[in-house]
């Protein structure tokens, strides 16, 4: 079976400095993908390529064998491919229902991506369609409906990631990036938020995520990558990860030790394309 | 001063204070859409101005003239944009910025060519008879700008407040990067925010034509005088654009009547720089430091 998402020799950067320097990556529909490293190793870059922002110098980016990387941002989102950005990047002054309605934008005047072709009946097109997905996004975060008329920038911390994922949610995504889902939040929430993604991903939701914090991000996946300057330098299922001595000594803040001895090398591990 | 006086200040105030309104209008949309100050929006309103004399005077009837200027320059905006703006989008706010003002010398330049330099008129909407109210003479065109202008900023308020696209808007302005990943697209809101300026400062310039009539140099000043109305409410802020306007028109007119009428544009430009120095984030600038 082909990935769902997949990169193949994925060149990208800013100006003259190049950030992934031919990355392959594959993801299975239905899977937790959690791609860890420390700051500059390229993760959000990964994620900002997938998404069109950075444009690729090479190689290219597939959504079920088609070519994703020649949409354009506008149409990577209407397939389906939908970011929550670092920072959340909420539209601060916009009330949080404002938010919610803007992330439908890319669904406006469309069929529902969902109305039969996966399983998952999910309602239709347009304002009807839009109405009910607010629905469920308020029925999943109560908060959110108590405040839907408040500006998303007086939300607290934890409203805040859960309206960024609202917002992505009412895309209707099948692939959902996330960048650092769990930045800035306190350990409650980021459980919260987490034990959420996990329901959303039995649900059939497939995710992507980048995170510094590689415990909380590989005990949520089924299956981690360690980037490393632009490259993915191991590759395994989450919880052989999350035993690895190398890895815990540089992601877990354990000192000492450097990484590179016993873990299989990237592209042997499970599941990639 | 008599409250007679008085309240004739204040009738004039409010006339241009309503067509400095629409300009400020005009620089707010483009600056939230793409942070740029439009140096060519009073050539706009001029351009609005002298396209409904040109077509009023080629025999069609004022109403069809409003609305073909506003064609007119709204063509003109959304051209510019294409051509001088777009392909400088990866060039930064200044190169923009010096293509506003090469556009204002460049359309001034068009209309001396097109319309001469006289000063020329338009027929007010709906005739010259005054009506008296307390003892002052209302022009009648000053209710067509009034309301004119209460109708357009309703308008864009109902645009901006409840449709998705108006909201779509408002996201690019609030934080582009974020829209994008919504699927908006982030250029076509930078034309509409154009299409929408051109057009809402062409209607400035053709309700004020019958009143203090319309030459190709009149943009310079409209323009200035927009802008210290924006800067006064607050630039990037719609509302702030509106209540800017109207204060400056009032504090003009009353500058008027209390000092000279010499004085009439220096008043302007004293409370630009006022704002300038003292409160550079203008009466409502709490929303634009959101914007950051």
């Amino acid at each position: 079976m082909s990935a769902l998402l997949s990169l193949k020799g994925v060149r990208a950067g800013y100006g003259s400095i190049e950030v992934l320097h031919g990355l392959d990556l594959g993801v299975q529909a239905g899977e937790i993908v959690s791609i860890i490293g420390v700051n500059g190793s390229g993760k959000s870059t990964l994620l900002q390529a997938v998404s069109g922002v950075v444009p690729l110098r090479g190689g290219c980016i597939e959504l079920e064998g088609e070519r994703l990387d020649t949409t354009g941002v506008e149409g990577i989102v209407r397939r389906g491919v939908v970011q929550i950005p670092e920072g959340r990047q909420l539209f601060g002054p916009l009330t949080v229902e404002e938010n919610l309605e803007l992330g439908g934008y890319s669904r406006r005047g469309r069929r529902g991506r969902h109305a039969g072709g996966d399983g998952r009946a999910r309602v239709g097109s347009g304002p009807a369609g839009a109405a009910a997905r607010l629905d469920q996004v308020y029925a999943l975060f109560p908060r959110l409906a108590e405040r839907r008329r408040q500006a998303a920038a007086t939300l607290s911390g934890g409203e805040q990631q859960m309206l960024a994922l609202g917002r992505a949610l009412m895309a209707e995504p099948r692939l959902l990036l996330l960048d650092e889902p769990s930045m800035g939040l306190a350990p409650l929430i980021v459980r919260d938020i987490f034990r959420v993604l996990r329901e959303l991903n039995q649900q059939g939701l497939t995710l992507l995520l980048v995170e510094q914090d590689a415990r909380t991000a590989l005990n949520l996946a089924h299956r981690g990558l360690v980037m490393e300057r632009g490259r993915i330098v191991l590759e395994d299922r989450a919880e052989v990860l999350l035993a690895s001595p190398d890895v815990q000594s540089i992601y877990f803040g354990q000192g000492g030790g450097r990484h590179g001895r016993g873990t299989r090398p990237a592209g042997q591990g499970g599941g990639s394309a | 001063m008599t409250f007679e006086q008085l309240l004739q200040y204040i009738f004039s105030g409010l006339t241009s204070g309503s067509i400095y309104a629409l300009t400020a209008l005009g620089f707010t949309l483009i600056y939230n859409a793409t942070g740029l100050i439009n140096f060519a929006q009073g050539e706009l309103v001029m351009l609005g101005g002298l396209s409904a004399v040109g077509l009023y005077q080629a025999g069609l009837p004022l109403p069809v003239a409003f609305l073909g200027s506003l064609t007119i320059v709204l063509i003109v905006t959304v051209l510019f944009q294409q051509l001088a703006i777009r392909p400088l989008l990866s060039r930064g706010v200044l190169a923009q910025v010096i293509a506003t003002v090469g556009a204002s010398l460049a359309l001034r330049t068009a209309a001396m060519m097109i319309f001469g330099r006289e000063a020329l008129p338009l027929p007010a909407f709906s005739g010259d008879t005054p009506i008296r109210i307390f003892g002052a003479s209302l022009n009648p065109q000053t209710l067509w700008v009034v309301g004119s202008t209460l109708l357009i900023v309703l308008a864009l308020q109902l645009f901006y407040r409840r449709t998705l696209t108006g909201k779509a808007v408002r996201a690019c302005a609030v934080n582009p990067l974020a829209a994008r990943l919504m699927g908006v697209s982030y250029s076509n809101v930078v034309l509409l925010s154009f299409a929408v300026s051109g057009a809402i400062s062409a209607a400035a310039g053709v309700m004020i034509t019958p009143i203090s009539f319309m030459t190709y140099s009149s943009g310079a000043l409209l323009g200035l005088k927009g802008f210290a109305a924006a800067a006064l409410g607050g630039l990037g802020n719609p509302v702030g654009a509106v209540v800017g306007g109207v204060a400056l028109g009032i504090l003009e007119g009353l500058g008027v009547g209390l000092v000279s009428s010499g004085y009439k544009d220096a008043i302007a430009f004293v409370i630009l720089l006022l704002v300038l120095f003292l409160r550079p984030q203008g009466i409502f600038g709490g929303k634009a430091v959101e914007q950051e």
